[in-house]
């Protein structure tokens, strides 16, 4: 198998995230995806996109501009 | 007319942490990398135009390696003549050649050295900074300056006036965040400018003898609800960090500007007075881009984190300052016991929640209106615990100041079948029902009469299975007392001739981490008009109750804390209860029965025991 490396952005893993730990992954051209030495996950760009996505619905007010305190 | 003041600092780190690792993937460490060294200074001179840009001034923070670098000396020289910025300087950044062959360390923070290497280190920061700038420089910093280190830097050194001393609430949650790798252990001080005490950085100083000579500010403006319960680096003034924390949605971050509104409207709890820093390292704009955002999103981050800044001083509504300037301001009208306090609501979930958070020089505690405006964490800043770390001491990484009760370490209100968790509340009781008022979400107003700082719940309903009653909360703190005052109301009641238990508790432990600690050797009293009851703790569970009660305490030798609880009637019971291995804690409490409508007042006291 092919050498890791580090891939675009330096993504994390995102079930790592989900659980507030910062964990960069390694990226894998020949399977052109992206894995995790912590948790096993593994997906390509648009899955770690997708559940980077659902990170941030925890976040309800991250659009919104709160003015009155 | 309320201030706001604003302190931005930059620093030249000529090989900062993200960008060495870029550099070195696949190659040995060079610390003299010429590239690295290049793109460090350009992201130095692209922070501080961006500040000039928006007519602000900063502090910049030479680093011991960029002492050594002409370009970064020049710049500091040229904008310190140009636009009034301050030039100081900070323990971060040690790390360069010149470093590495005198001290033979890849040590990077300067609070983990034995104490011999911290004076040394001192010592030559300041002879090189008085070498190349011709004086020596009044503000100085780091991620946690501790007591020992700032006692000899104002020995050495008194012109030193202000320091950056802390990372609010960055302990095991941020170990925990850079998967069990990043070494800032320092819960429990102070979120805004403080005074510290000569024992403990994080305590706020009692009075001049006390006084260790600086102000101190925190590394960032934190969110205080999302950091107490989430990752520092997500949460704050600091844009990047937010980009960390994946709190935004098409490159837009509205939330930077609610931190620094909420940071704004510090002001009506804190006698007109608020502020607000920001501290981005060189590392965190890195052009290849960090935490999922590429260096465009990085550097438009900044921008619009700075611009707002700009606008608001624009407006009149913001004061920027360098951090020494910020120290003589704060001293002017700073008495020792003046608290800060923040009744902080939720910015982040869309939640309604709020948390108070009070720090003086007696203690710091933190109430959740969530759960009926339980006390979820109280830290004993009377007991000034003197506790150095680094090398060659007791506690190495561990600066963290010590809790009596952390609910989130220690479980809080809900707990499995066995045992219970760190927190301070009430129960209210009838005919063998009890309900804790940790289950009854309400929200809370802020008050002031004279030195009382006021915290008025709004009531919640109490459903017992036969009828339902109505119990307000009112938190009350005079300036100077070490005391907090809890009142418990019954305001309404659809049963008159009721009888009802209010009982006041606190449920308590010692700790630093998640972790348990022994609490062999913890004191457990109860002072009564007629008999008193005393056990040593040994995890028996043992109980005890005296009746007419005057005082319930929990002499806690760990932490040289006196915690008691006490109350203004006769009638009323104090009692305690200790735990065992499978539930190390210790609870006190005060109860009375009421018919109807009634009240019960206590007061909690924080005292250093020796």
């Amino acid at each position: 198998m092919a050498q890791g490396q580090k891939g675009k952005l330096n993504y994390r893993c995102p079930r790592c995230l989900m659980r507030e730990v910062d964990m960069d992954m390694l990226y894998d051209r020949e399977a052109d995806e992206y894995y995790c030495l912590r948790c096993s996950f593994t997906g390509d760009e648009q899955e770690v996109l997708r559940l980077n996505a659902q990170f941030r619905e925890k976040y309800r007010d991250r659009m919104r501009r709160i003015t009155e305190f | 007319m309320s201030n706001f003041y604003i302190t931005i600092i930059h620093r030249p780190e000529m090989v900062p942490e993200y960008i060495q690792r870029e550099a070195e993937q696949g190659q040995k460490e060079d610390l003299a990398r010429n590239s690295v060294l290049q793109e460090s200074l350009d992201i130095f001179r692209t922070q501080q135009q961006i500040a000039h840009d928006n007519n602000l001034r900063t502090t910049i923070q030479m680093t011991y390696a960029s002492l050594f670098n002409q370009e970064a000396i020049s710049v500091a020289k040229e904008h310190h003549e140009k636009y009034g910025d301050e030039i100081g300087s900070t323990f971060l950044g040690l790390q360069c050649q010149e470093f590495r062959d005198r001290f033979k360390s890849r040590e990077l923070a300067i609070w983990l050295f034995s104490m011999d290497d911290k004076r040394r280190i001192v010592d030559e920061v300041f002879r090189k900074f008085q070498e190349v700038f011709g004086f020596y420089p009044t503000s100085t910093g780091s991620y946690y300056m501790d007591a020992e280190l700032i006692n000899y830097i104002k020995e050495k050194y008194p012109m030193i006036k202000v320091a950056i001393a802390t990372c609010w609430e960055e302990g095991p949650k941020a170990y925990w965040n850079a998967n069990n790798s990043w070494y800032t252990l320092m819960d429990g001080g102070p979120w805004n400018p403080w005074i510290p005490s000569r024992c403990n950085i994080h305590c706020p100083a009692s009075d001049e003898n006390d006084d260790i000579g600086i102000v101190a500010i925190p590394h960032l403006s934190r969110d205080l609800l999302a950091v107490f319960d989430g990752p520092g680096s997500y949460y704050g003034t600091h844009p990047q960090n937010i980009l960390r924390g994946m709190v935004y949605e098409d490159r837009e971050i509205p939330y930077f500007k609610n931190i620094v509104d909420q940071y704004r409207s510090m002001a009506k709890y804190n006698h007109g007075y608020a502020y607000n820093m920001m501290f981005v390292g060189p590392g965190w704009m890195s052009k290849n881009g960090r935490w999922e955002a590429d260096y465009d999103f990085l550097i438009k981050s900044y921008q619009d984190g700075m611009a707002y800044y700009g606008r608001l001083k624009q407006e009149d509504k913001a004061i920027d300052v360098t951090m020494s300037q910020f120290a003589d301001i704060y001293r002017q009208d700073r008495p020792y016991t003046r608290p800060e306090c923040t009744l902080w609501k939720d910015i982040l979930y869309g939640s309604k929640r709020q948390q108070f958070w009070y720090a003086d020089p007696w203690m710091r505690f933190c109430l959740d209106m969530n759960q009926g405006g339980a006390m979820i964490d109280l830290r004993p800043y009377a007991a000034k615990l003197v506790r150095p770390c680094g090398v060659g001491t007791k506690y190495v990484q561990d600066a963290s100041y010590p809790f009596l009760v952390q609910s989130l370490y220690r479980a809080g209100y809900f707990t499995h079948y066995a045992g219970e968790g760190a927190v301070k509340s009430c129960k209210i009781g009838y005919k063998g029902e009890e309900i804790d008022l940790c289950v009854c979400r309400t929200i809370a107003s802020f008050s002031e009469n004279g030195d009382t700082r006021i915290v008025t719940l709004d009531p919640v309903t109490i459903e017992f299975s036969q009828f339902s009653l109505q119990v307000q909360s009112i938190i009350r703190i005079t300036e100077g007392t070490g005391e907090v005052e809890i009142i418990r109301r019954i305001v309404d009641t659809d049963d008159p001739t009721a009888d009802i238990t209010i009982d006041e508790y606190i449920t308590a432990c010692y700790g630093t981490t998640e972790y348990p600690e022994d609490l062999t050797g913890t004191q457990l009293t109860l002072r009564g008009a007629g008999r008193s009851e005393s056990i040593d703790y040994a995890y028996q569970c043992r109980e005890a109750t005296v009746e007419n009660i005057r005082l319930a305490e929990a002499l806690v030798p760990q932490a040289n804390t006196r915690l008691s609880m006490r109350t203004n009637i006769k009638d009323a019971a104090g009692y305690f209860r200790e735990g065992f291995a499978f539930s190390p804690m210790y609870t006190i409490g005060i109860r009375k029965t009421v018919t109807g409508k009634g009240e019960l007042r206590t007061w909690l006291k924080i005292e250093k025991a020796s």
